[in-house]
């Protein structure tokens, strides 16, 4: 099987597939929720590309452990065994509460419409643009605004020093810092490492800020804390009258020594999730999705510095009491080698923008060719996509 | 790669590139714009030179009314109070006019050439609270409109100047032998003698002696600033009498004018000694830490065949190949870095005034547009939004100065602000810089491309391990941070 740029398997195919990781899906029709304008959707920006190979392993793969000699766990080394194939790292560990209440769900193999460049800033670009190219200047949660029929529906924020592309374009959106700066990523100053590398003097006292730590005024929170703040920032807010929010993690360019990078930044996103939940409080959680997506998956093989390298396939994480969770969804498409993509990455089997779609329609009741029109044009999407199924 | 002439011209010589802007093409390019710059007034201080001075004149009256009320016994802490929160907003107002100054002016070379002096013949807001008020005065009337023409002018304009007597302790007539002109009483301040010699003419260690200090500040004697008019003015009943000689010449005070302190300042600007140092000086500031000495030779030739004529002098400098060769051997200082990054992403006018307001909006009692609409909503959330984005903006202007060690019109000491990349490439340094550059991707580099405004940045001058690691950075963020906190961008 191929899968031509741009194209998503069919979701009926999904039922039919060979997928060895999907619960039977019990298909009980979808209603919207029951109190609208109550409903509340944030979307967490994962940059740098999540190793979603690392996140949700496939244990259960029998290629996995050849491709991720170092990286790869097993339930016996560690990793939180989710449903028999797949397990969870154990960085996230924090999240299995969720897990067990059915308020988790991973979606594996996902990836957007981009292909072959591999780069970052196109990735993100059409990430956050919900095109098929990065030739569109607006951000699809900010063209969803448009479309939430009731506009109580539709006060939206965004959590960065100024607003990110997703919730950028015509409709109006609030931007609000973080309360601290956030301290650099471990991928950012690995690549300032290499910034200076060419210059003896500036790598010379880039070697001794590293060794000293950055105590310039600038960083004025642990990184951790900060992107807790973020999240927590997100949920009194949403809490309130806001509906919509938006917020980045940076650091999952782990080209290197993985093993320690990833899990500390995959603590991060699973600490930002629970203190989302708290912030929120039962009631408002209950009524909450939280889609959290990457430009891209990585390599199924290990490099040779411990880490991995640009993919394609990832995967996407979706939690909230309104999630139907406890499960890993998604078609698996295998790792041997016939069944990766250029001989290297993760096939994608489905589109990072249907879970969204199925997700705004789920909680926001907007009609699917609105978002087929408008917010995702192009996309293939309608009430019987698998991401409404369960 | 070699750079190309207008890129290095721009950087070197300016406060580098900025889009939409030409940089110059070379040496006369950068020349034609002192004669361009010279028609248009500095954006501080913001009420201008009149207005300065009778705002400065009330506020000063205010508070001499209530130290004399204070010593009879009645105080007045709202006086007090409100004068030094007035005087300094004005200053915070003239330091951000300062820098959009420097940022927008099309005229970079002018700009470079206006901090140099302002730092050569340096004074500091920090010396007292008028000074807060004066020294964005001196920069706009002493400094700048004689920046291209007669050393000797400048020379004279600076040290007559409120500002400098006031920064030296001259401004009362203090410190000087003041009632009976006995040279023998009380001791002689020396300060503006011995700066005038060392700092802003002769250059230490070029000769002079103890005496020579003594023999400058006694003809120095009997300038004094007019605090109501903020004028300098001559005393000559505490000024020395008698003669003095300095270097060879014999100074008289006639009883008439008095002028012995411009003949001696006109002498010390024709001194060989002067051009060497301050031609030594321009060629450190602009070329490299070790100046190459046959530039300096065909500056001092060109300063002695002008008799100090600084457009001759910068023509020689600029006429000179090595005025164009070995770039990026010095770092720049925290103000140019801090220039150079707003010129980069090319923030407006209206950005810049708003960064100020932010900045004025944490200020309780001020009553600004935005405070009002706080008042009324009064929301202490909104509150908290105010100072945080009041913090912001200061950490990405006058506090990222502060921290770098370069806050504005503050030079450490009388010798001004170092100039040496032994001093500003450290480790604390760069993480600032790093820390200012995430602050500048997050508010100013949203949705850029990277490989674009790497281009705006810095021309040809980016080398390519910095376009390869910023076209492979993890998010654009840290893509537009990394431009800035490049050693390209760091050098210049």
């Amino acid at each position: 099987m191929t899968i031509k740029p741009g194209s998503s398997l069919s979701r009926r195919g999904f039922l039919a597939g060979a997928c060895c990781a999907a619960a039977a899906p019990v298909l009980t029709p979808f209603s919207v929720a029951a109190a609208p304008g109550e409903s509340r959707f944030v979307t967490i920006i994962l940059r740098g590309g999540m190793d979603g190979l690392d996140l949700v392993q496939p244990y259960g793969d029998a290629a996995f452990a050849g491709l991720r000699p170092t990286l790869g766990l097993t339930p016996g080394t560690g990793l939180v065994d989710l449903d028999g194939f797949f397990g969870l790292n154990p960085a996230a560990s924090a999240l299995m509460p969720l897990w067990q209440e059915n308020a988790l769900s991973f979606v594996h193999a996902v990836a957007t419409p981009y292909r072959d460049g591999r780069r970052h800033f196109d990735g993100q670009t059409m990430l956050e643009n919900g095109g098929t190219d990065a030739s569109q200047k607006s951000g699809w949660l900010n063209r969803t605004l448009a479309v939430i029929p009731r506009t109580d529906g539709r006060k939206a924020l965004d959590i960065h020093t100024s607003m990110e592309l997703i919730l950028s374009g015509p409709n109006k959106a609030d931007n609000r810092a973080g309360t601290g700066d956030v301290e650099m990523a471990q991928d950012e100053i690995g690549f300032l490492d290499r910034l200076y590398a060419a210059d003896a003097p500036f790598a010379a006292a880039m070697e001794e800020v590293k060794r000293t730590g950055f105590s310039a005024g600038g960083y004025r929170q642990k990184r951790n804390r900060s992107v807790v703040d973020m999240a927590r920032l997100a949920g009194g807010m949403l809490r309130e009258d806001y509906r919509i929010a938006s917020f980045s993690i940076n650091g999952w360019d782990t080209h290197v020594e993985q093993a320690s990078q990833f899990g500390s930044v995959a603590g991060e996103l699973a600490a930002a999730i629970v203190a989302l939940k708290d912030a929120l409080g039962a009631d408002a959680w209950a009524r909450t999705v939280v889609l959290a997506v990457t430009e891209f998956g990585r390599s199924v093989r290990e490099n040779g510095t411990g880490g991995t390298d640009h993919g394609t396939g990832g995967v996407a994480v979706l939690a909230g009491g309104a999630v139907s969770g406890g499960k890993v969804m998604g078609t698996w498409p295998g790792l041997a080698e016939d069944r990766l993509l250029d001989g290297q990455d993760l096939m994608p089997t489905g589109d990072v923008r249907e879970i969204a779609a199925a997700m705004l329609h789920k909680q926001f009741g907007i009609a699917p060719d609105k978002l087929t029109s408008r917010v995702f044009p192009g996309l293939s999407f309608d009430r019987s996509s698998i991401y409404l199924q369960g | 790669m070699a750079i190309s002439r207008p890129t290095l011209a721009a950087i070197r010589y300016g406060y580098g590139l900025r889009p939409g802007e030409e940089p110059p093409r070379d040496a006369e390019a950068l020349l034609a714009q002192l004669d361009q710059a010279a028609k248009r007034k500095p954006r501080f201080p913001r009420e201008g030179a009149g207005g300065r001075r009778e705002t400065a004149s009330r506020v000063m009256s205010l508070r001499a009314a209530e130290a004399k009320a204070a010593k009879d016994g009645k105080p007045n802490e709202s006086i007090r109070k409100e004068t030094q929160k007035e005087a300094l907003q004005i200053y915070r107002q003239d330091a951000m006019a300062r820098l959009a100054q420097a940022i927008l002016s099309p005229f970079g070379f002018h700009e470079r050439l206006a901090s140099f002096w302002t730092d050569h013949f340096s004074t500091s807001a920090l010396k007292s609270l008028p000074m807060r008020m004066v020294v964005p005065l001196y920069e706009a009337e002493a400094i700048r409109p004689n920046l291209a023409g007669s050393f000797a002018n400048l020379l004279k304009a600076a040290m007559l100047h409120p500002a400098m007597l006031i920064y030296l302790d001259q401004s009362d007539g203090a410190g000087m032998d003041a009632p009976a002109g006995r040279p023998g009483g009380r001791a002689v301040n020396e300060s503006l003698g011995r700066e005038l010699l060392e700092l802003h003419t002769l250059g230490a260690g070029s000769g002079y002696t103890q005496e020579d200090v003594r023999a400058a500040a006694l003809i120095l004697t009997g300038l004094s600033v007019d605090r109501r008019a903020l004028e300098v003015v001559y005393r000559p009943r505490i000024s020395e009498g008698g003669s003095i000689s300095l270097l060879g010449e014999v100074y008289e005070d006639d009883e008439a004018g008095s002028q012995d302190h411009l003949r001696m300042l006109e002498d010390l600007a024709m001194n060989p000694m002067t051009a060497e140092h301050v031609c030594r000086k321009l060629v450190i500031h602009f070329v490299a830490d070790e100046p190459p000495a046959d530039v300096v030779a065909a500056m001092t030739a060109a300063w002695a065949e002008t008799e100090g004529d600084l457009k001759a002098v910068y023509r020689a400098m600029l006429d000179h190949p090595r005025a164009w060769s070995d770039p990026g051997q010095k770092i720049k200082r925290p103000f140019e870095f801090v220039v150079s990054g707003f010129r980069a992403v090319d923030i407006s006018d209206k950005d810049l005034s708003r960064l100020l307001d932010e900045m004025d909006d944490d200020d309780q009692e001020d009553d600004g547009p935005m405070r009002k609409a706080l008042k009324m909503a009064s929301s202490t959330a909104a509150r908290a939004d105010a100072k945080q984005r009041a913090a912001r903006a200061n950490d990405l202007t006058l506090a990222a100065l502060q921290r770098m060690d370069q806050p504005i019109w503050q030079p450490p000491s009388p010798a001004g602000y170092a100039d040496l990349a032994s001093v500003w490439l450290s480790p604390g340094q760069l993480s600032e810089r790093i820390a200012w550059a995430r602050l500048m991707a997050g508010r100013f580099g949203q949705r850029r491309d990277p490989g674009t405004f790497l281009d705006a940045a810095l021309g040809d001058a980016a080398g390519q391990n910095t376009r390869d690691v910023i076209a492979q950075a993890p998010n654009t963020n840290h893509a537009i941070a990394m431009v800035l906190a490049s050693p390209e961008f760091n050098r210049r």
